[in-house]
């Protein structure tokens, strides 16, 4: 993993449609305005049903936004290779997804789509990672779907972090941790970005996680950016409305959505 | 050998056709139904059959290639029909990409079969082509239906798996490697059990009537082999070029996987 190597991202006036099951159109983003500055951890809260997943699902180009535009490093992402995009901006999907094999086959997989020789088992990048992500170097020959929930989640990690991106986007990592775990993940991905100077954007309803890890933090409530501050003003001293009242009883704390 | 079939006449034809009524007044007087389903279905495979007969009579007495052709191309047309029947879940493009496969895949085995191995005279000699033409079509349309239909759900079931293989840098191809291979196993798999239970579980339709008609059984097995292996190849190939035309209209050229199919 190279270090320091964090590139800023920009949202401009992102909108997002998409057909409901009914038929009808429905507006998932509705003009996003974000600024993500190079090697920051950058936190968006908002209730389920925001548009957190689909915000994701952009950065790496998933999807394209029905209007507006992504920049990375100054760049409209709509203009750079979907490859060449997804190996500077590592995303991870809520639900972690294990192939049918080892953790270390899983973890060689990226290489393998990428026809460039995999690090086996005693790579020194490779188990510097997995200490970082709290992932013992035993697991390795394990079968990966036969790990827990949280471990897999760690592994995606990993994963995502071997092909050295220089943004990563994560959603929901923390949805099927108890507390001291999702705290430890918290905290590794604060040296991640720290010590490797990753650019994160971590979206999540862990209120707890997001004020302990936040350098800056955006609420994204129906769609639209409501709210953007420096981590410990956004939590102490919220200005709208609609943020006083998430963070005074964040709807359905404990729900994991599929797409909002 | 050169014993014919034997004589079948039309009273002999209404003997038979009694035994089967018969059966319906057994299951009237049991009431265990199904008498009408017995007694429609038994005329429509008596008409169809009678209206294919005369059909192929008289085509075999035109001996004219553009007749026969035009049986072959109609034979096509209702495969990639039918398939077009049983497919809930169709990719865009369905009927070029389905068609365009079939052709390729019967077209190029019953040419093999028929033209560079037995070499039949004239070529368009409709007593080979039509009947083996029909076999390969029929076999490659049960193939092309569970490729497709597998395509479609797999895409659906491995959304996770594939939009996951995308984030890490893998193309469309790469991503629905997975699907393309339980697709494709699916479609061969009554060939494979077909070439495998051969001649132990049950003796095939060609073969036996082959043998009724006169000929030596052993010439019957080897026709039964080649015509077995020009329909798993078929069957493979149409298959094969569906998933691989199929699968990219899933994808956006921007290696998306689409959400609105």
């Amino acid at each position: 993993m190279n270090p320091a190597c964090g590139e800023g991202l920009r949202f401009e006036n992102i909108h997002q449609r998409r057909r409901a099951v009914d038929g009808s159109v429905v507006e998932i983003l509705r003009g996003v305005e974000l600024e993500v500055a190079a090697a920051s951890l950058t936190v968006i809260v908002g209730p389920s049903g925001g548009g957190k997943s689909t915000l994701v699902r952009l950065v790496n180009r998933l999807e394209d936004p029905a209007c507006g535009r992504i920049l990375l490093a100054g760049d409209d992402i709509a203009r750079i290779d979907p490859l060449q995009l997804r190996r500077r901006v590592g995303v991870q999907l809520q639900t972690p997804f294990m192939y049918a094999g080892t953790v270390l086959e899983n973890l060689q997989r990226p290489f393998v789509f990428r026809r460039e020789p995999a690090p086996a088992a005693d790579d020194t990048g490779l188990l510097r990672l997995l200490e970082l992500c709290r992932l013992s170097s035993e697991l390795l020959p394990r079968q990966a779907r036969s790990l827990s929930v949280g471990q897999q989640q760690r592994v995606g990690l990993v994963r995502a972090l071997l092909g050295a991106p220089t943004v990563l986007a994560l959603d929901e990592p923390t949805s099927a941790l108890d507390r001291p775990t999702a705290d430890q993940l918290g905290q590794t991905l604060q040296t991640i970005c720290r010590r490797h100077g990753i650019s994160i954007l971590l979206l999540t309803h862990d209120l707890l996680l997001a004020q302990r890890v936040a350098d800056r933090a955006a609420f994204l409530h129906q769609g639209r950016i409501l709210e953007t501050a420096a981590g410990a003003d956004f939590f102490n001293r919220p200005r709208c409305a609609e943020l006083q009242d998430f963070l005074a009883a964040p709807a359905d704390p404990g729900e994991v959505d599929r797409d909002g | 050998m050169t014993d014919s079939l034997a004589e079948l006449s039309l009273l002999d034809l209404l003997l038979v056709y009694g035994l089967l009524l018969s059966t319906v007044a057994l299951v009237r007087w049991q009431r265990i139904g199904q008498e009408r389903d017995l007694l429609w279905s038994s005329v429509r495979m008596m008409v169809q059959l009678l209206l294919v007969g005369y059909l192929l009579q008289a085509v075999f007495a035109l001996a004219e290639p553009a007749a026969v052709l035009l049986i072959l191309l109609l034979m096509a047309v209702f495969a990639v029909h039918l398939v077009g029947g049983r497919v809930r879940q169709k990719m865009p493009r369905f009927y070029a990409i389905v068609g365009a496969a079939m052709f390729t895949g019967c077209g190029g085995a019953t040419f093999f079969l028929c033209t560079l191995v037995i070499g039949l005279t004239p070529w368009y000699d409709p007593r080979y082509l039509i009947p083996l033409c029909g076999m390969v079509i029929g076999n490659s349309m049960t193939g092309a239906s569970l490729a497709a239909e597998r395509l479609g759900a797999e895409m659906v079931e491995r959304r996770l798996e594939i939009e996951t293989s995308l984030c890490l840098g893998a193309t469309a191809r790469q991503a629905s490697a997975e699907v393309l291979r339980s697709a494709f196993r699916a479609a061969l798999i009554p060939s494979i059990n077909a070439m495998a239970a051969m001649g132990i579980v049950f003796l095939p339709g060609m073969m036996t009537g082959q043998i009724l008609a006169g000929a030596e059984p052993l010439l019957a097995v080897r026709y039964q082999i080649a015509i077995m292996c020009v329909i798993t190849t078929s069957v493979a190939v149409t298959s094969y070029l569906i998933l691989l035309l199929g699968y990219r209209s899933y994808f956006t050229r921007a290696q998306q996987l689409r959400s609105d199919f």
